[in-house]
C-alpha cells in the first residue's frame, strides 16, 4: 500500500490519488526495481502498457526516500523527458518570448519543485501525483503570466483598431458573435474545429482571451443580481468594456478562422 | 471542496484548482470566491485547462538529451547549495536558463563561451581580471568569490553527498585565448574579449 500524500485540502483531509493511479502504483510496487524501470521509458502514451506519469513521479520520490540514487537519476531523466514532451505541443513562439525560453523557464521551475521536495521544503509534487497534465497546466499558467507581466499585454492579430476599450462596435457584430459562440454548439465539440478555434483564441490579446474564455465556460457578461459572478465583476471592469473586448475578439477570431478555411 | 480559507500563494491555489476533478463554472466560481486576490490567475488557468483538453491526445516523442542533462545539473547544483556541501559556492547555481542567456547577451559573449566559463572549462589563471569583474557584477557576487569558483576543480559531483551512478567526466581545461577562438564568437566579440587581457 503506497504512502498517503502529505498535502491536505483546505478542510484538513489529505489529498488522494485517483483510484486508477493508486491501482497502478500497487501493481508496480510488487515488481522488483530492475524490472520496473524499463516500463517507465519508451512506450507511447496510447500504448496499454504506458505507465502514467503520476505513477512515475511516485516511484521517483520513493527512490529518493529509499536512498536509491541510481534509480533516482534514471527516473529523473525519464520524468524530465516527459515534462519536455508535454511542453512541446503546448508552447510556441510568441511576442512574450521564444518557445525555448518559456520551456526552459517551466522546466527550471519544475526542477526547483523537485529540489524542494527532496529537501522537504514543500509538498507541491503531490499535485503531480494526482493529475500530472493538469498540474503542468498550473505551472505553465504561472510562468506565462510572469512572461506576460514582463512583456506587457500583446496583440498578435491585426484588429484594425488597437484601442482595447474604444467605442462600441456595430450591433451586426454582436449578432454575428452570438451566432458564432452559441449558434452551433455541436461545432465546438468537433475536435478538428476546436483545435483550430482554441489556437486562434490563444493568439488574442490577454483581455480578449479572458472574456472569450469565460464566455465559453458559461459565465455571463453582466447581471442585475449582485450575487451572480459575471465577467465584468471578475475582471473588475465595466460591462461595456467586456462587450467591446468580446466584439473585437469575435472579429479577430472570424478573420483567423476564415484564413484557416482558405488554406 | 470545503469552505475554509487558509492563505495560499498563487502557485498553491493554481495547483489546487488544476487537480479538481471538474473544471466547470461552479468550480471556477468557488475558487474565485475563496481566493479573489488570485482571480486573474484563476481565470487564466481555467482557460489554459479548457484549451489543454484539446491537446490531450497529442503525441510528441521528440525530446532533447541536452535539456535533460541541463535539468540534472541544475538539480545537482541546487541540492549541493541546499545541503551546504559544495566546497566553493557556485555563483551560477541559482541562475535560471533564461537569465543565463540574458547574461550572455549583456556580457556580449556567446552562450557556449559562458557555458565554458560556468563549467570551469577555462584555465582560471588565463582569465583576465577585468572579465572576472564584469562577470561578478552580473552575478551579484564579488570578484574574489567568482575567482575562487573558477579556480576550483572542474569536477561536477565530487563534493556532493548525492552521486550519479554514471562516472562524472572531468572537462579538460583550455586557455582563455583558445576559448575565445573556439566559442562561436563574432570577430567583434573576440576583439573585445582580447582587449580585456591584463
Amino acid at each position: 500500500m503506497p504512502a498517503a500524500l502529505k498535502r491536505k485540502e483546505k478542510d484538513g483531509t489529505p489529498y488522494r490519488r485517483p483510484p486508477a493511479i493508486q491501482a497502478w502504483i500497487e501493481k508496480l510496487e510488487v515488481v522488483d526495481r530492475a524490472s520496473r524501470l524499463p516500463q517507465f521509458d519508451g512506450a507511447s502514451r496510447k500504448h496499454p502498457g504506458y505507465v502514467p506519469t503520476e505513477v512515475v513521479i511516485h516511484f521517483f520520490r520513493q527512490a529518493w526516500i529509499d536512498g536509491e540514487q541510481g534509480q533516482f537519476e534514471q527516473i529523473f531523466r525519464v520524468l524530465l523527458k516527459r515534462v519536455e514532451q508535454s511542453l512541446r505541443s503546448t508552447i510556441w513562439n510568441s511576442r512574450i518570448g521564444s518557445a525555448t525560453d518559456i520551456r526552459d523557464e517551466i522546466i527550471s521551475r519544475f526542477v526547483v519543485l523537485v529540489t524542494k521536495d527532496c529537501t522537504s521544503q514543500a509538498d507541491l509534487l503531490d499535485f503531480y501525483e494526482i493529475h500530472f497534465d493538469q498540474a503542468m497546466v498550473a505551472l505553465r499558467t504561472s510562468v506565462l503570466r510572469k512572461f506576460k507581466t514582463i512583456a506587457g499585454d500583446v496583440t498578435t492579430v491585426s484588429l484594425g483598431s488597437q484601442e482595447p476599450d474604444g467605442p462600441e462596435v456595430s450591433p451586426e457584430v454582436e449578432v454575428a458573435l452570438e451566432a458564432f459562440l452559441s449558434g452551433d454548439p455541436q461545432k465546438i465539440d468537433d475536435p478538428a474545429f476546436r483545435s483550430v478555434f482554441f489556437a486562434a483564441i490563444d493568439r488574442l490579446p490577454q483581455g480578449q482571451k479572458q472574456v472569450i474564455g469565460l464566455l465559453l465556460q458559461g459565465v455571463p457578461i453582466d447581471a442585475k443580481e449582485k450575487n451572480v459572478m459575471t465577467i465584468a465583476r471578475i475582471l473588475q471592469c465595466d460591462e461595456r468594456t467586456v462587450r467591446n473586448r468580446r466584439d473585437r475578439a469575435c472579429q479577430a477570431l472570424k478573420a483567423i478562422l476564415e484564413k484557416e478555411a482558405e488554406l | 471542496m470545503s469552505t475554509e480559507h487558509p492563505r495560499l500563494d498563487e502557485e498553491e491555489v493554481l495547483y489546487a484548482f488544476s487537480v479538481e476533478p471538474r473544471h466547470d463554472r461552479a468550480t471556477l466560481e468557488h475558487y474565485l470566491n475563496q481566493y479573489p486576490e488570485h482571480a486573474l490567475a484563476l481565470v487564466d488557468c481555467s482557460i489554459e485547462l479548457m484549451m489543454d483538453a484539446s491537446h490531450s491526445g497529442d503525441e510528441v516523442q521528440v525530446s532533447s538529451d541536452q535539456v535533460v542533462d541541463q535539468a540534472w545539473r541544475q538539480f545537482q547544483a541546487a541540492m549541493a547549495s541546499a545541503q551546504g556541501t559544495a566546497a566553493v559556492n557556485n555563483p551560477f547555481a541559482q541562475l535560471q536558463p533564461t537569465a543565463f542567456k540574458s547574461m550572455a547577451r549583456r556580457l556580449d559573449v556567446s552562450n557556449l563561451f559562458l557555458i565554458r566559463v560556468r563549467e570551469r572549462a577555462i584555465d582560471a589563471a588565463t582569465v583576465p581580471r577585468r572579465f572576472v569583474q564584469q562577470l561578478a557584477a552580473e552575478l551579484g557576487a564579488t570578484a574574489d568569490a567568482v575567482s575562487a569558483y573558477l579556480r576550483s576543480p572542474p569536477t561536477m559531483a565530487s563534493s556532493l553527498s548525492f552521486r550519479s551512478n554514471v562516472k562524472p567526466e572531468v572537462t579538460a581545461q583550455i586557455p582563455f585565448d583558445q576559448a575565445v577562438e573556439t566559442s562561436q564568437l563574432t570577430p567583434a566579440q573576440k576583439e573585445a574579449l582580447q582587449a580585456l587581457r591584463d
